[in-house]
């Protein structure tokens, strides 16, 4: 995939040229987020339960090392091989040195946003490796070479004329077929194929439980269980945060992962994996890159609690409407926003003003992260580190100024007002950011400081 | 210095201040040990749950997440419906004694990839959640790991009165299970068939799993006339 330049406002309005599609986009991720309001109020004891979540990973945080030491040991004693990498290189490597020590050069897949953060794939392909991704819509997307667009949904931005021309031309599916159905049996048989000739097989982590040393992968398709008992070798890869101290606390997330995703009450598979079936291999690796900084920084780290249901993505006012490829970033959305950052404020500094601060995102969140704040908040950092986008600086000096000189304020306030009412052409054009998809204004004949004056007496 | 030195250094000294474990809801359970119960509010739901509420509650979600359920007084009943429901099955694995009539009831199979062509499978599980419609199941009872998921179909076996109220309770009850026989390697729950709605969110049935999925209520005290 090329290097993308363009920040996420030049990449919504390329989003945003067709209309039809985004108010389908729209409408879509609204319909989730309904079933995930219905699903929510089913369970008297929501609130009780998104309390007690976020206490439980309050708590991971503060005893983070001792959970990883705890995991490593019981995990160990289980018979699982536990590796630890520092950064997306170092867990690339891990996972090609494994393959190459099987002598293998495929691999299937299931979802793990940690290997699009990694870029894993692109990574193997460079060393001759074939990874096929084996949730349907990931598979979408990957024929379609792109990243997925959302972490739950992976081509939720795709139409099904789109994958029926994809599967058209990738899984020889008849041209102009685009029956959900049809395309997802042609999906099954495809994949089945795949499930059963790879000897290796790499799955995410939803939860990690220190005390036992298991970890949790949950699925609707049930492709991470038809790779993992199908291979000789199980990898499975997550970050550091996704410990959780004790086995019963699963009670608490596994209530809300799923309600707070699509609506459903759980998931069809909620997988235990603990020791490594007879004659098999399972692997660890426990991945840092980035989150042991990231928890340090105050304000930031209870971003890390995050259990990437979506719900944020799905109610948000900007997502819904700008679509996940905008956020050029494995993890999209408010909670993508807060995070990427932390691994380059640069890079992303264009993210954290892709929000209205509604709080929409806030009040859905199942372990209650203040999303909407720490958007605010990493807005003052970027700025403060000079790294806010160039058009935007010259706008906060200009206003800085504009709103420290009496004078000059009230002329500008009056030379608005005339421009707008006798030469309007001057701010309804495409030079002015605010005339994109709105109308300006009828301006008022006078400033509310002029009309205070003349009403006082 | 090696990367998992580097990491828990880092992550210790990042790390904030301590928190401690807030109690768990939906049960008397503290949430760790050596902590007075907790005094967490059940809801009203939970405390007016018969067995009997409990099986309805389960069997309607079940059933709007794409299961089907059948309350049967006993194995005789599980066959006859598993015959009229699969008229047309080459190979059906079981690993309940009782269908040896009409199943193969092997204990182990060297390679799981043989289990490829198996149209049905019927399973014991150990109880049912009634809040999500799930089965708790461990590898003892799967046969192969990769049975469940493998099989074009899926049966699973539970006793109407095994069925808790919801996953808190869940886990109370896999950690008893767990005191009083082996742990697991393997274990899951399962809602459902597989599916998904990855294509403009149209829910279809059968991803790469199973593409029904029948729960079987066994109900001893039930005569054989008058029901389902």
């Amino acid at each position: 995939m090329k290097e993308n330049t363009k920040d996420h406002a030049a990449l919504a309005a390329q989003f945003n040229q067709d209309e039809p599609r985004v108010d389908w986009h729209d409408k879509t991720l609204w319909w989730i987020r309904e079933k995930r309001d219905k699903a929510a109020h089913n369970v008297p004891e929501w609130e009780l339960l998104r309390d007690t979540a976020s206490g439980i990973k309050e708590n991971v945080l503060s005893r983070l090392h001792e959970y990883l030491l705890q995991f490593e040991e019981q995990a160990t004693r289980n018979g699982i091989k536990v590796h630890w990498a520092a950064d997306a290189k170092e867990h690339n490597e891990i996972v090609h040195a494994l393959l190459l020590q099987h002598k293998v050069d495929k691999m299937v897949k299931s979802k793990s946003m940690l290997t699009e953060e990694c870029h894993l794939n692109e990574y193997l392909k460079e060393q001759g490796i074939e990874v096929v991704d084996t949730d349907l819509g990931e598979r979408v997307v990957q024929l379609a070479g792109e990243p997925p667009s959302h972490i739950v949904l992976p081509c939720i931005h795709k139409k099904k004329e789109e994958i029926g021309e994809i599967f058209h031309q990738h899984l020889g599916t008849p041209a102009g077929n685009a029956d959900p159905q049809f395309l997802t049996h042609a999906a099954r048989l495809h994949l089945r194929e795949k499930f059963l000739t790879r000897r290796v097989a790499l799955t995410g982590v939803n939860f990690a439980v220190a005390e036992t040393g298991e970890f949790v992968v949950c699925t609707n398709e049930g492709n991470a269980d038809m790779g993992a008992h199908l291979a000789d070798v199980h990898i499975a890869c997550m970050g550091i945060e996704k410990l959780i101290p004790q086995r019963h606390h699963l009670g608490v997330f596994l209530r809300l992962l799923t309600r707070s995703a699509t609506g459903q009450p759980i998931t069809t598979y909620s997988s235990h994996f603990k020791r490594p079936r007879p004659g098999q291999e399972m692997h660890i690796v426990l991945v840092d890159n980035g989150r042991s900084v990231h928890l340090g920084r105050k304000d930031f780290r209870s971003s890390l609690k995050c259990i990437r249901c979506a719900a944020c993505f799905n109610t948000c006012p900007v997502y819904r409407r700008s679509g996940g490829h905008s956020y050029h970033t494995a993890v999209a959305g408010p909670i993508g926003s807060i995070l990427a950052p932390n691994l380059d404020m640069k890079k992303y500094a264009d993210l954290p003003f892709a929000s209205t601060l509604c709080g929409s995102c806030s009040n859905v969140c199942p372990v209650k992260i203040d999303i909407h704040e720490q958007l605010y908040k990493w807005r003052q950092v970027i700025v403060q580190a000079g790294n806010a986008p160039i058009a935007k600086k010259a706008a906060m000096q200009t206003m800085t100024w504009v709103l420290s000189n009496p004078g000059v304020y009230h002329t500008a306030g009056k030379a608005g007002r005339w421009f707008m009412a006798n030469v309007p052409f001057t701010v309804n054009n495409s030079l002015n950011p605010w005339y994109k998809q709105r109308d300006m204004p009828e301006p008022p004949a006078n400033s509310f400081g002029e009309w205070y004056k003349k009403n006082k007496k | 210095m090696s990367s998992k030195d580097k990491i828990v250094t880092a992550v210790k000294n990042n790390q904030p201040e301590f928190r401690e474990l807030p109690p768990l809801p939906g049960s008397g359970t503290p949430a760790s040990a050596g902590q007075p119960a907790g005094h967490s509010p059940a809801s009203p739901e939970q405390l007016a749950s018969s067995p009997e509420q409990l099986a309805n509650k389960f069997i309607s979600i079940l059933e709007a997440i794409g299961g089907v359920a059948y309350i049967v007084s006993g194995f005789d009943r599980i066959a006859s419906i598993v015959h009229e429901q699969h008229p047309d099955a080459r190979r059906i694995v079981s690993g309940c004694p009782e269908l040896a009539a009409l199943a193969e009831t092997a204990t182990r199979y060297e390679d799981p990839h043989s289990l490829e062509n198996i149209d049905l499978a019927v399973l014991r599980a150990h109880f049912g959640v009634a809040e999500n419609g799930a089965c708790w199941i461990t590898e003892d009872l799967m046969i192969e790991r990769a049975l469940p998921f493998i099989t074009q179909h899926l049966a699973l076996v539970i006793r109407k009165k095994d069925i808790v109220a919801h996953m808190h309770e869940a886990y109370e009850r896999i950690a008893g299970l767990e005191s009083t026989g082996t742990s697991y390697g393997f274990a899951t729950f399962i809602a459902g068939p597989s599916k998904t709605a990855d294509i403009e969110q149209s829910l279809v049935l059968g991803a790469h799993g199973p593409r029904s999925m029948t729960v079987f209520l066994l109900d001893e005290e039930m005569s054989d006339a008058g029901f389902y």
